[in-house]
């Protein structure tokens, strides 16, 4: 293919060139980036939660009156909800996984806050609560019954054993197994290691430890304690309705205040995360589309003000394929000046916003995956003028108006 | 050479139909020089589009250089234009972005010579038309009579059995017109088959014979009379004559 | 010569409708991206209180563990609540001309009259500054004073929204409702509001709905109501009682005092570090001393309320709007371009240079407008899609509140696509203007 007649005719008219390179640029350096921030929200939104996230919900509720009974009324609670159909566990539980709320602690190798410290995002929950989460046991074993404590309300008592994540294990025995180890509250309280979770998100999804969670064997507090309810696969809408029925038919003193899937909290705390990729991927799509549309309207325009070439060139011999050749080459060329341009600029704002925005930097197949669609886009755009181009009749060379 | 025989092109749209040729019937021999005079309107351009095959027509049949150009598609007629014919065109039809030296490789570029071919036949041609020392000109730095003695280096460069020529001098003064029609003489008389078409009858004395077109349909005929014993050869370059034979 | 401007403009663009209608979307796209992405950044950068914003001071003290700061990556920064003792102490003593010390708790609401199922209310235990330092407007009523706050007396001052649930809208001053096992009267409601941010309270979220019922501070003690917001204790201390947990060094009121003047805040500022220095000497505060006083636009940006997405969201409207904008500019070329040899007729008739320039950036401001205000729809619609899609329970109240079109972003949205438009339009405009007629009237 020659370039040369292209280059000629580029260097005569450059500013529709430059214009056209100019925006396939900065299209390039744009897509790129909104790429690579989606597809990190995408990852983070969707990491293994490491529970059943799909078939559990939630129970709040208020002690209303004289006839609440605390563990006494929570226990006749819970023994409804695991009487239904559809349910396989329910627990009393003190905060929601994945929704922002929940409460944290360090523990410690050694008492007297010494030896190594582990950062760990708690969650109260009986006997049923691994079973009602859907966690899994890497190592050892899950609380008995018999563990289960209900401390007075603002007692800073601990309980004798927990269960904590891998995270944890590793942050506190980093090398070592954990398992069956003590590790030691602020005020020095022992527990022991009973059994290793092998992942759970916490309540927490911004944090960077969100995978630090400890279950504790601790009927929590009826001020913030809620009934978590896991359902039979496939059951959790019907599960959630008769749970609500079942409870306002008993009147043991507490209220029922709002039945929730975990699944809708999860959604919740990440909708932002979701609007951004979303956003982004609507502005990549606009602007994928408004620079075809330009770069089909200048084209189009290059082949109507050169109408006679093109005939002429036909005249003395070029088949249609040549003409056709001609204008997707003049576009490719241009197309690939923009992409270069484009790809310097993708890095200079990857790498502005790493720095100004503390995201991690943008990798280099992405530059590739942003090159090679503005390629298709601009390929595409011109396709059609350069097909019109091509069939332009031979005989314009001999009219004279 | 050229052999037109009952040729038929009609112009249709959804309200008329136009007949631009009618039954016509022509012959050119290898080595003639022959004007095609006529009323505007009367079917020159379609002739010369036609003879040009720049476009198709509907009946009759067609031999240009022995073979039958009559139902070629479309890549083939392109590749008989590059090869066979050479146009000059009334408005010199000048790549405006290229120079002189790239128009007159426009042709060459899609018979896929290799470079050093084309640039010994560029500068032959161009030899030829006295334009050597403008190749890197722009057809806009150049006079009109410059540009259009481009063009013909443009269709010579090629080495075509038939030379085409539209209103050739139609936009040049009279000095250069002359310049021209002498070029397009001696270029005649290395060799070359020409078919001018024109409305100029002074123009058309020039050639050895006159066809008119009126209404699509040729009415006059004169026979060849052999003038090309007057015909001076003037020198070419080592090499061109075999070309033109 | 403007009606005839105008005229020259229209018919241009009649004459060739798919470039028009091209650079219209192109301009309308870019305009409406930009609109959606400033609407939502103007929402979250807004001053919820302009008129006080600089006498309002969140006060803080570093009361954090010795051994590391409360925040690892900005050690600088002060947790943002006071411990029950500070937070008491720095009230009583009156040391601001005003001060209010409240946190955010929550118990069971139930309705007087039946029909209203009972619902667990957001509440707001504050003391009775609270309603004129930061300006809140009553429907009915008002609010309580200083022996309300320190009896306590059962009072409650009601949201609008809360009123309209619980007692149909009506004028419900004197009425009475239970809030867990309490019976309050209804001494004020207040008129729908809702600050933007919720400067006052940003820990559960900055835009969220402010709280259902607002009781006075003395019942927190008093009936031990629990803490909905933060609660951060980084000394572990054995306790079983409320008490306790009032002795404790946990962090859970926030604190904020009215300080019109710099001597007052300097006078302030010197109280606030002579009472932690003598906390100090009794073997408190281990950190060095750093109690940060915040007035509300700084207490936004040490929240970090403009998160980080909003600033790189802006960044990328503004760079697909210069996309857009260089679309339009090759587009307008072209057409100018295209339509050379009318204007080269024009300026042989007698046009000047100056007239063809004039015409072309008439048409070019047409385009701007008609894509401005095609984009100002789009922008509309685009925000009440946002709001259609993330409008949970969560966060309705949040998404409502930042989606809202208000007059100044109109005004400045047509503005800048008319600028978006005039910028685009100066090249090619100039380029038509620069050419000989001559060349344009000659063929090929």
């Amino acid at each position: 293919m020659d370039i040369k007649p292209i280059l000629s005719s580029l260097r005569r008219s450059p500013t529709g060139a430059i214009l056209v390179a100019l925006q396939i640029a900065l299209a390039l350096a744009i897509t790129v980036n909104s790429l690579y921030i989606i597809t990190q929200r995408l990852e983070l939104i969707g990491r293994d939660p490491g529970m059943d996230v799909k078939n559990i919900f939630f129970v709040g509720f208020v002690p209303s009156g004289d006839k609440y009974q605390g563990e006494v009324t929570m226990r006749e609670d819970l023994a409804i909800l695991r009487g239904l159909p559809g349910v396989l566990a329910a627990t009393t539980v003190n905060a929601v996984p994945l929704s922002g709320g929940g409460s944290s602690t360090s523990m410690y190798t050694e008492p007297n806050e010494k030896g190594r410290r582990g950062d760990m995002n708690y969650f109260q929950v009986d006997e049923q609560g691994v079973q009602t989460f859907g966690v899994r046991l890497a190592e050892g074993r899950n609380f008995d019954a018999t563990a289960v404590t209900k401390p007075a309300r603002m007692s800073s008592e601990s309980p004798s054993e927990i269960l904590i994540t891998k995270d944890v294990a590793r942050d506190m025995f980093p090398g070592e197994p954990a398992l069956g180890k003590t590790v030691y509250t602020g005020t020095s309280q022992p527990a022991t290691v009973v059994g290793i979770i092998d992942h759970m998100h916490g309540s927490w999804p911004g944090w960077d430890k969100v995978g630090n969670v400890a279950l504790f064997p601790v009927i929590a507090d009826e001020t913030f304690a809620r009934y978590m309810v896991r359902a039979r696969p496939g059951q959790r809408d019907e599960a959630m309705q008769m749970a609500e029925d079942a409870l306002n038919k008993l009147d043991n003193g507490r209220v029922i205040i709002r039945v929730r899937s975990l699944e809708y909290v999860a959604a919740s705390t990440y909708a932002d995360d979701r609007a951004m990729a979303t956003y982004l991927s609507v502005v990549i799509a606009l602007l994928l589309g408004i620079s075809a549309l330009g770069i089909f309207g200048l084209a189009a325009f290059n082949v109507s003000t050169r109408t006679k070439q093109i005939g002429t060139r036909r005249a003395v011999g070029a088949r249609r394929a040549d003409i056709l050749h001609y204008f997707l080459a003049e576009n490719w060329l241009i197309t690939t000046v923009g992409v270069v341009i484009g790809c310097v600029l993708a890095l200079l704002l990857g790498y502005w916003l790493s720095t100004t925005f503390e995201l991690p930097r943008l990798k280099l197949y992405y530059l590739v995956l942003g090159a090679v669609a503005l390629w298709i886009v601009s390929l595409v755009a011109a396709l059609r003028p350069a097909r019109r181009a091509s069939l332009v009749s031979p005989a314009i060379a001999t009219r004279t108006v | 050479m050229l052999e037109m025989t009952r040729v038929t092109k009609a112009y249709r749209t959804d309200l008329l139909e136009t007949h631009a040729l009618r039954e016509f019937s022509l012959k050119v021999d290898k080595g003639e020089f022959v004007a095609v005079t006529g009323p505007s309107g009367s079917g020159k351009t379609t002739f010369l589009n036609v003879a040009g095959l720049l476009e198709t027509f509907d009946s009759g049949s067609y031999q240009l250089d022995g073979v039958d150009v009559s139902k070629l598609d479309d890549d083939a007629r392109s590749n008989v234009r590059n090869h066979k014919i050479g146009f000059i065109f009334q408005s010199f039809n000048l790549i405006p972005d290229l120079n002189v030296f790239d128009n007159v490789d426009v042709p060459l570029r899609y018979r896929r010579m290799p470079a050093n071919e084309r640039r010994e036949r560029i500068n032959s041609a161009l030899d030829l038309v006295g334009l050597t020392s403008r190749v890197k000109h722009l057809p806009s730095q150049l006079s009109g009579g410059q540009q259009q003695r481009v063009a013909i280096a443009r269709a010579l460069a090629g080495d075509p059995a038939l030379l085409l020529a539209d209103e050739p001098t139609g936009n040049l003064d009279s000095l250069m017109a002359r310049q021209v029609m002498d070029l397009l003489e001696q270029i005649n008389g290395m060799g070359a088959t020409i078919v001018m078409v024109t409305h100029d009858p002074e123009l058309a004395r020039r050639a050895h014979r006159n066809v008119q077109v009126i209404d699509g349909q040729i009415t006059d005929y004169k026979p060849y009379e052999a003038h090309s014993a007057s015909v001076t050869v003037l020198h070419p370059p080592a090499g061109d004559a075999a070309a033109f034979g | 010569m403007f009606t005839y401007d105008l005229r020259l403009a229209l018919d241009s663009l009649r004459r060739h409708p798919g470039l028009s209608a091209l650079m219209v979307l192109a301009i309308a796209l870019g305009i409406a991206v930009c609109t959606v992405t400033f609407t939502i950044y103007h929402a979250m950068s807004t001053n919820p209180i302009p008129h006080k914003s600089s006498q309002l001071y969140a006060v803080t003290l570093d009361t954090w563990s010795a051994d590391r700061p409360y925040d690892d990556d900005k050690p600088e920064n002060t947790p943002q609540l006071l411990t029950y003792r500070d937070a008491t102490f720095l009230h009583e003593a009156k040391a601001a001309p005003r001060s209010v010390i409240m946190y955010k708790s929550g118990a069971l609401l139930l309705p007087e009259r039946s029909g209203v199922k009972p619902f667990n209310a957001n509440l707001r235990v504050t003391s009775h500054d609270f309603f004129s330092m930061f300006d809140v407007p009553f429907q009915y009523g008002q609010g309580w004073d200083a022996t309300a706050d320190s009896e306590p007396q059962p009072v409650v001052v009601l949201s609008d929204e809360t009123n309209q649930k619980v007692f149909a809208g009506e004028n419900s001053v004197g009425r009475t409702l239970k809030l867990g096992k309490v019976e309050y009267r209804v001494a004020g409601v207040l008129q729908p509001w809702a600050p933007s941010p919720k400067f006052f309270d940003l820990n559960n979220g900055a835009f969220e709905d402010p709280e259902d019922v607002y009781v006075p501070y003395g019942w927190g003690r008093s009936l031990e109501l629990p803490v909905y917001g933060n609660t951060n204790c980084w000394k572990a201390e054995s306790g079983d009682t409320y008490q306790d947990f009032l002795n404790s060094e946990c962090v859970w009121l926030q604190y904020w005092a009215e300080l019109p003047t710099t001597a007052d805040r300097d006078r302030f500022q010197a109280f606030v570090d002579n009472y932690a220095r003598s906390q100090k000497a009794a073997g408190r505060m281990p950190r060095p001393l750093n109690n940060r006083l915040y007035d509300v636009g700084q207490w936004l940006d040490r929240n970090e309320v403009v998160q980080r997405d909003n600033r790189v969201l802006i960044g990328i409207a503004l760079l697909f709007l210069g996309v857009c904008l260089v679309n339009v500019v090759g587009l307008l070329l072209a057409k100018f371009l295209n339509a050379a040899p009318l204007t080269g007729l024009r300026r042989a008739l007698g046009a000047s240079r100056r007239d063809i320039v004039r015409q072309h950036m008439m048409e070019v401001l047409v385009i701007g407008l008609a894509g401005g205000v095609l984009g100002l729809l789009l922008a509309i619609g685009g925000l009440a899609g946002i709001r259609a899609i993330y409008g949970s329970d969560f966060n309705r109240g949040a998404y409502q509140r930042l989606t809202e079109i208000d007059p100044v972003v109109v005004v400045v949205t047509l503005a800048l696509a008319l600028l978006a438009g005039a910028i685009a339009g100066l090249y090619p405009a100039w380029r038509i203007g620069r050419t000989a007629p001559a060349i344009y009237l000659k063929t090929q």
